[in-house]
């Protein structure tokens, strides 16, 4: 089910104020894929997440899921809604039910599903977020902890049953181990078969975790290519306000030193390579 | 008390209610004057309790806590004690009240009673050291996170503190908007010497500070300097936390056989790491 942007724009109006927040941005979202999308904080990363699920409509342009324009007269976007799942940032403030059950089952309820299906789809959702349901279930959603709250509220969405899951920042506030835990659940959902749309400012986890990253600068389209290829162009990212992760960095500086050593888009496989390059250079005199 | 602590905590224990495990469980340590200290820990480790405990919006259960030689649990100096050591919290969209960054500032001292003719010059003052005196006449709403949390350090700053104690207040913001934080912040202690408490989940503005204390269930289990922390891989992946990127590499090159230094904390310090392993592996 590609997710196609043609020629899609949106433009903010407040009494005599125009802004765009998107301009004629092209891209498809394949199956399968785990795209990043970054960008400096307005460049219309949240905007265009929107976009996905029919939470807002084009200025012009379309957003066509499985070639049907999801804003077409004969398009129903409330089913449209159930397939594409948006967490939005600190989705944990849009928790309001009385118990964990009841806030993850409201999704499910709402496409009008079953008892029985709802019951197995709140418990196969917590199931897959890490949250214990004989332990967690019948508390309140307020009683969780940061991390818990914040996986509470992805079941929440995963509880739909979506194909293609965005996800607005979704480690903002974490603590290290919430959000290993959470980009975890990301990556085995994706390799599951959700599509997955990552917005991000946190490059190391966009280069651990990306198959590919598209990048929006003044709400347009500027880049779109392998973590790898989008990396290699820090000094274009820089000049956005955007950082590279660490090991990019370093590697740069190393080859400016003279070093031959390559990108790399995990730090474990730049230690493969610093480590085969030190032993073997040290083996032999200077 | 030794002549030179700021912030003492003796034997401090917090309890949020008498029957409920501690919060914070017997932790002493004393801050001296200039000092800029992060607190690190994962959720629930103690660390915004401690937080607050440090300026007086909780007192100690037991055990104490001082500040510029003035207890908490004296209640005659709250006010003093919280004028003295000031908190900025995580989210910027809840501390500012006015609808001009001028405002405020303005606003803490009002409160606070300061002669009208003398707020201009302190108004603009903190402004000035936080870089948001061209910001002055603009609405707060209009601002982005790390412009309105510079506001918040500036509303402090106004009130003439002698410490600033921060609670995750970079955790909202973009990493533009975290630096621009940081550094202030670290503008402040040199240039001002504010005492600076920093708490953080971010290992890298850990990095960046003098000392660093580890939390884990209410208890200080590691204090030193970042270099000295951060070694210790092992051990912080058992508290639940990280270690700066350039040092997890180190780790990585030590497991490969390398004779890496762990005490590496960024990307500069890497590569004067790696020439100094292999001063022969340059092109020629």
């Amino acid at each position: 089910m590609p997710i196609v942007l043609e020629k899609l724009s949106h433009v903010y109006k407040s009494g005599p104020h125009t802004s765009h927040a998107l301009r004629d941005v092209d891209l498809t979202i394949n199956d399968g894929e785990l795209l990043a999308l970054i960008g400096h904080t307005g460049s219309g990363k949240s905007t265009l997440a929107q976009h996905l699920n029919g939470l807002l409509q084009p200025t012009s342009g379309h957003v066509l899921l499985d070639g049907q324009d999801i804003n077409g007269k004969d398009s129903s976007r409330r089913a449209l809604r159930f397939r594409v799942g948006l967490v939005f940032q600190y989705p944990e403030h849009q928790l309001f039910e009385e118990t964990v059950y009841k806030d993850i089952a409201f999704g499910p309820k709402n496409m009008g599903l079953k008892e029985e299906e709802i019951d197995a789809r709140v418990r196969e959702a917590m199931a897959i977020v890490g949250l214990d349901f004989s332990e967690i279930s019948k508390r309140s959603p307020f009683e969780l902890s940061g991390g818990q709250m914040r996986r509470a509220a992805l079941a929440g969405v995963l509880a739909m049953k979506p194909q293609v899951l965005v996800l607005d920042e979704p480690t903002a506030g974490l603590d290290p181990r919430a959000r290993d835990f959470l980009l975890e659940d990301v990556r085995r959902l994706n390799r599951a078969g959700t599509t997955v749309v990552l917005i991000s400012h946190a490059m190391d986890d966009v280069a651990k975790l990306a198959t590919r990253v598209a990048v929006l600068e003044k709400g347009a389209l500027v880049m779109d290519g392998s973590p790898l290829e989008v990396f290699s162009r820090h000094e274009r990212l820089g000049a956005m306000g955007l950082d590279v992760p660490q090991g990019f960095r370093l590697a740069r500086l190393l080859r400016e030193k003279g070093f031959p050593v390559s990108d790399r888009c995990l730090l474990e496989d730049l230690a493969g390579e610093l480590a085969d390059l030190i032993k073997g250079g040290s083996g032999h005199a200077a | 008390m030794s002549e030179t602590a700021h912030l003492q905590v003796r034997d401090l224990t917090y309890r949020y209610d008498p029957e409920a495990e501690a919060a914070i469980d017997g932790v002493s340590f004393s801050i001296s004057r200039g000092e800029f200290v992060a607190v690190l820990g994962h959720n629930g480790s103690g660390k915004s309790t401690l937080a607050k405990l440090l300026n007086g919006l909780f007192l100690p259960s037991s055990g104490s806590v001082t500040v510029s030689g003035m207890a908490t649990s004296d209640a005659g100096r709250t006010w003093d004690i919280r004028r003295t050591a000031g908190m900025v919290f995580q989210n910027p969209d809840n501390q500012l009240v006015a609808t001009r960054v001028y405002d405020d500032v303005a606003f803490g001292l009002e409160n606070i009673g300061v002669p009208s003719g003398e707020m201009p010059g302190r108004i603009d003052e903190a402004l000035r050291l936080t870089g948001m005196l061209e910001h002055a006449d603009r609405a707060p709403h209009l601002l982005s996170g790390g412009q309105k949390q510079r506001v918040a350090i500036a509303g402090i700053l106004a009130m003439k503190p002698e410490a600033l104690i921060l609670d995750e207040a970079t955790a909202m913001l973009d990493p533009q908007g975290r630096a621009e934080v940081l550094d202030t912040v670290l503008r402040l202690n040199r240039v001002q010497n504010i005492t600076v408490v920093w708490i953080t989940h971010f290992m890298e503005e850990a990095a960046r500070a003098q000392r660093v204390l580890v939390m884990d269930h209410g208890r200080v289990v590691m204090d030193g300097g970042p270099k000295e922390i951060f070694s210790r891989v092992d051990l912080l992946r058992e508290l639940r936390l990280d270690v700066p990127p350039m040092t997890r590499l180190a780790k990585l090159l030590r497991e490969r056989g390398v004779d890496a230094r762990l005490d590496v904390l960024n990307v500069e310090d890497m590569v004067e790491e790696v020439t100094r392993l292999c001063p022969s592996c340059l092109k020629n």
